[in-house]
């Protein structure tokens, strides 16, 4: 079991309220990934939840049990840091049964649990080494394998792989998502990454400034962003906005294209623009067209290849069905 | 010039340095263990200037060796080391944490702390033995004197009154007498140094990674567990340090020894080279020689434990 609900919680620092009251249900067994800009209170909210930082008000429940006044180790939440926060003169072997010998279990026990996590981690062969002698990754499959021992209710991930070089991180991710599918525990995952979000999660909690702007699955949130907001942060390369003439006529104060929502073509189309840098990854091609008149940049992604390069024209139509239409208040018109 | 001539010809001002520094103090302080060599004698006055005429083999030595005081200083030398070692580690760990926390003052606290190690030796000396230990005039014999009359007076007041006459008086300990002057020696040393290592474990208490506190805390590892698994082994370096500076600086305590006892019951082996360069400069040596001896054993021992540590 591990079915988490926020119920009007709030955080503030001396007189800064980083969290106004916020509401929140995480179902048992769910990956509830948390993403926002740097300060958005993402990480403040997972601590909240782990226990490292008291609620000013409001309260958290834990399986129907209201665990707000509960110390941190008593909760049955298992925590990886951004940071690993393995014990540097302990070894592996020791790393991993710190929590169970904090806890009493027997020297029998310990060994069948490490052996077990050590096996699934492929970490079997670095038991009597200290961290220091592991790399990145595997010093992150270490800190995994201490919260998996404790067997929680609920895994909680601090930003756990923005400590990792790019093809590493994408290894990981996989192996987090594959625990997650053969465990089916609970797991909240902060991350400033929107694709790790999107890759991973049931469900996204998308916040800025404490506030919680979207919750939903990946493909709708990319597909009804709620505002301006998510709309921009969901997707890579970010969506295209454009306001004034082109947005009245759709009738909406600005309207959003998607960068892969958009025919680009050099011979005819509905914009003309110059073409600024073309990206070409072979797979797909980033074209960022400028002097369109309707935004600075316009960013375009085509799949394939396209024969442009700086300075040559282009023309520009969007595929009417994709655009998103939002109010003077950045929200989204249905 | 060839490739290495340059650098040894920039290394060689220090060399010499050194040569100069230290190896001729030593060959000298060699040279007169072996020879008789006294600053007055008026039956003998060919000894009163070194020369290898003179020659006393070990003589020196075995004249050392056979003074009643020298067991006593190699024993007290060690004793009053290890103490203090003891002592200012235990204490500089607690208060280092103690203070580790924020509260209001903790600056002017931290600043308090640290004072006592400014205080020149002597003047710690004076201060203490005359000040706080001394046994009628010092706190110590004023707050005996007082707890003895407020006992006093106690024992004739109805109910509690038989509770306090099975009360004994106290005596005011003399920190000046054979049996105590080392202890002495050992309390104010310790409070001197204290402060060096609540400065040097404070410095590494704040390089702590407070991550790691929090995983220890979701670990469930209480306070005690979290000093015992974290902060411990974190101040393993630190410790090391302390121990091998001060051992250091305490193998030649003198000024402390002289004022509180002049060696009275308590002396080291400075203290004995003090004592014996009065005149006998050839048996001063001698002892000086086992002091280097001494202070090499001291320091192989604590380099191996510091490389320990070190190597974790």
């Amino acid at each position: 079991m591990g079915r988490i609900q926020l119920e009007n919680v709030t955080k503030s620092f001396g007189d800064v309220e980083v969290i106004p009251p916020l509401n929140l249900t995480i179902e048992d067994g769910e990956f509830a990934v948390f993403v926002g800009p740097s300060g958005c209170g993402k990480s403040t909210l997972l601590r909240l939840i782990a226990g490292l930082e008291e609620t000013t008000s409001g309260k958290v429940i834990i399986d129907d049990e209201n665990m707000t006044e509960v110390p941190p180790s008593k909760r049955g939440l298992a925590m990886v840091f951004q940071s690993y926060a393995l014990y540097p003169h302990m070894t592996v072997r020791k790393n991993i049964a710190f929590p169970m010998r904090m806890a009493g279990v027997d020297e029998d026990e310990q060994e069948k649990r490490i052996a077990a996590a050590a096996n699934a981690l492929n970490l079997t062969d670095y038991l009597d080494r200290k961290p220091g002698q592991l790399s990145g990754g595997q010093r992150q499959r270490v800190a995994i394998g201490r919260a998996i021992v404790r067997d929680p209710s609920a895994f909680l991930f601090d930003e756990p792989l923005s400590n990792l070089d790019a093809a590493l991180r994408v290894g990981m991710r996989l192996e987090i998502s594959e625990m997650h599918n053969r465990m089916q525990t609970t797991m909240i995952y902060v991350t400033h990454d929107q694709v790790e979000a999107m890759t991973m999660a049931d469900k996204i909690v998308v916040l800025q400034a404490g506030v919680i702007e979207q919750v939903g699955s990946p493909l709708e949130l990319y597909h009804k962003p709620r505002n301006k907001f998510v709309a921009g942060f969901i997707g890579s390369p970010k969506m295209n906005f454009i306001s004034g003439d082109e947005a009245a006529k759709q009738g909406a104060h600005t309207i959003g294209l998607r960068p892969e929502h958009t025919e680009v073509s050099t011979t005819e189309g509905l914009w003309k623009g110059v073409v600024g840098v073309a990206e070409h990854l072979g797979s797909d091609t980033f074209i960022h067209v400028h002097d369109t008149g309707l935004a600075e940049t316009f960013t375009v992604r085509i799949t394939g290849d396209i024969a442009v390069r700086h300075g040559d024209t282009v023309y520009l139509t969007p595929q009417a069905e994709q655009i998103h239409k939002f109010d003077t208040d950045g929200l989204r018109i249905v | 010039m060839s490739k290495r001539t340059l650098p040894r010809l920039l290394q060689t001002p220090a060399v010499l340095l050194l040569l100069v520094w230290m190896l001729v103090p030593l060959g000298m302080t060699l040279y007169f263990s072996f020879i008789r060599y006294v600053l007055n004698s008026l039956r003998r006055p060919e000894w009163t200037s070194p020369s290898l005429s003179n020659w006393r083999g070990f003589g020196n030595y075995e004249f050392v060796l056979k003074s009643k005081d020298f067991l006593l200083s190699i024993q007290n030398s060690l004793v009053i080391v290890c103490s203090i070692l003891f002592l200012t580690v235990i204490l500089g760990v607690l208060i280092a944490v103690l203070i580790n926390r924020a509260f209001p003052g903790r600056g002017i606290v931290r600043v308090l702390l640290i004072s006592p190690f400014f205080v020149m030796p002597a003047v710690n000396a004076v201060l203490w033995i005359n000040m706080i230990l001394d046994p009628v005039l010092g706190l110590q014999g004023i707050t005996v004197g007082s707890i003895n009359d407020m006992v006093e007076g106690l024992r004739n007041a109805p109910l509690v009154g038989w509770f306090f006459s099975l009360w004994p008086e106290l005596t005011p300990i003399s920190f000046r007498a054979t049996q105590t002057s080392a202890l002495a020696v050992i309390i104010m040393v310790t409070w001197q140094w204290t402060p060096f290592a609540v400065l040097i474990f404070m410095t590494s208490l704040q390089s702590e990674d407070q991550q790691q506190k929090e995983a220890a805390v979701l670990d469930g590892a209480g306070p005690w567990s979290q000093f015992r698994f974290l902060t411990l082994p974190h101040l393993g370096r630190p410790i090391a340090i302390v121990v091998m500076i001060q051992a250091i600086f305490h193998l030649s305590l003198y000024a402390e020894i002289e004022i509180v006892s002049r060696g009275n019951g308590n002396k080291n082996l400075p203290y004995l080279i003090g004592e014996f360069a009065n005149n006998n400069i050839g048996a001063a040596s001698a002892t000086g020689i086992f002091a280097v001896i001494l202070a090499n054993i001291v320091a192989i021992f604590l380099l191996r434990m510091i490389g320990k540590t070190l190597m974790e």
